[in-house]
């Protein structure tokens, strides 16, 4: 007879998910990524990337990644200044210094002139950071059947 | 005075029961609508300045890339040449790597040669999964 009663009985707690407080949650997490995204204010350059099939991700921490972009007239830009060919070591050696991680990434147009490139690489080399890539988009086959 | 007294049917309260959706739909929308502008190259680590390896020539196969975008293959004893076009390069590079797992892929890169040409034959070297590379300009 116990257990009968026990069918009866009716519980206290409210079988609802409280749902007033879900506005608050959902608006704390739109305000957290909001604020903790990083933009990167660097500005786009106008080039024409190089493709590679065997491009790979780059797996680094952006704070580690320094862009050096040549442009189709060979101009030289880090951190959106204009660099003259002979002191880009001299710019890379201090960020070098400060992160040991650095990895430089050439941006450069497809049709620069293979002397530039190799300045930069020479100068990177002056500045010890060795770490480089070529930054390129990945090619896609079908592109390559068409040229 | 009975008009007064009427009482406002309409509630003077901000519904709030729909603000969660709202919410939740803004941060979907911004959760999908991110695009995160990745990394891509081909990644290489220059010799440091003063290191300078001694390398017998026969570990040696060089890749000349010509400014027209054509390679010439030069194996390190031979002084025979080969004119192939860069998409051999993959192939090539594959049969020696099999024969001696040693080898060193120098390319080497005319000066004036667009930098897409040198790519391209960096990515042929990749792709035929060679370790040892070696980029050089070629002196005239």
């Amino acid at each position: 007879m116990s257990a009968k009663k026990g069918f009866k009985r009716k519980s206290g707690a409210s079988s609802d998910i409280p749902s007033s407080s879900m506005a608050d949650i959902a608006f704390l997490l739109l305000i957290f990524f909001m604020v903790s995204t990083v933009f990167r204010k660097e500005k786009k350059r106008n080039i024409e990337w190089t493709t590679a099939e065997a491009t790979e991700k780059i797996d680094e921490k952006r704070k580690n990644i320094l862009h050096i972009w040549v442009e189709p007239d060979g101009t030289v830009y880090i951190n959106d200044q204009i660099v003259p060919y002979e002191n880009i070591a001299d710019i890379v050696r201090p960020i070098y210094a400060e992160n040991r991680e650095l990895v430089v990434a050439i941006r450069g147009d497809r049709d620069v002139p293979y002397n530039q490139i190799n300045t930069i690489t020479e100068q990177l080399q002056a500045s010890g950071a060795v770490r480089v890539t070529f930054a390129t988009r990945v090619e896609q086959r079908v592109q390559r059947a068409r040229r | 005075m009975p008009i007064l007294n009427r009482k406002q049917r309409v509630s003077d309260e901000i519904p709030t029961a729909s603000m969660a959706d709202i919410a939740f739909l803004l941060l979907v929308f911004f959760l999908t609508t991110t695009v995160f502008n990745e990394e891509k190259g081909l990644p290489i680590v220059l010799p440091e300045q003063s290191e300078e390896q001694d390398v017998s020539a026969k570990n040696l196969i060089f890749f000349i890339v010509r400014p027209d975008g054509s390679v010439v293959v030069k194996r390190g004893e031979s002084e025979q040449e080969q004119v192939v076009q860069y998409r051999q390069v993959e192939i090539i590079l594959r049969q020696e790597l099999a024969q001696n797992s040693n080898l060193i892929a120098a390319v080497k890169t005319d000066p004036n040669a667009a930098y897409r040409h040198m790519v391209n034959v960096l990515d042929e070297v990749k792709k035929a999964g060679a370790e040892r590379i070696s980029l050089q300009i070629l002196e005239e």
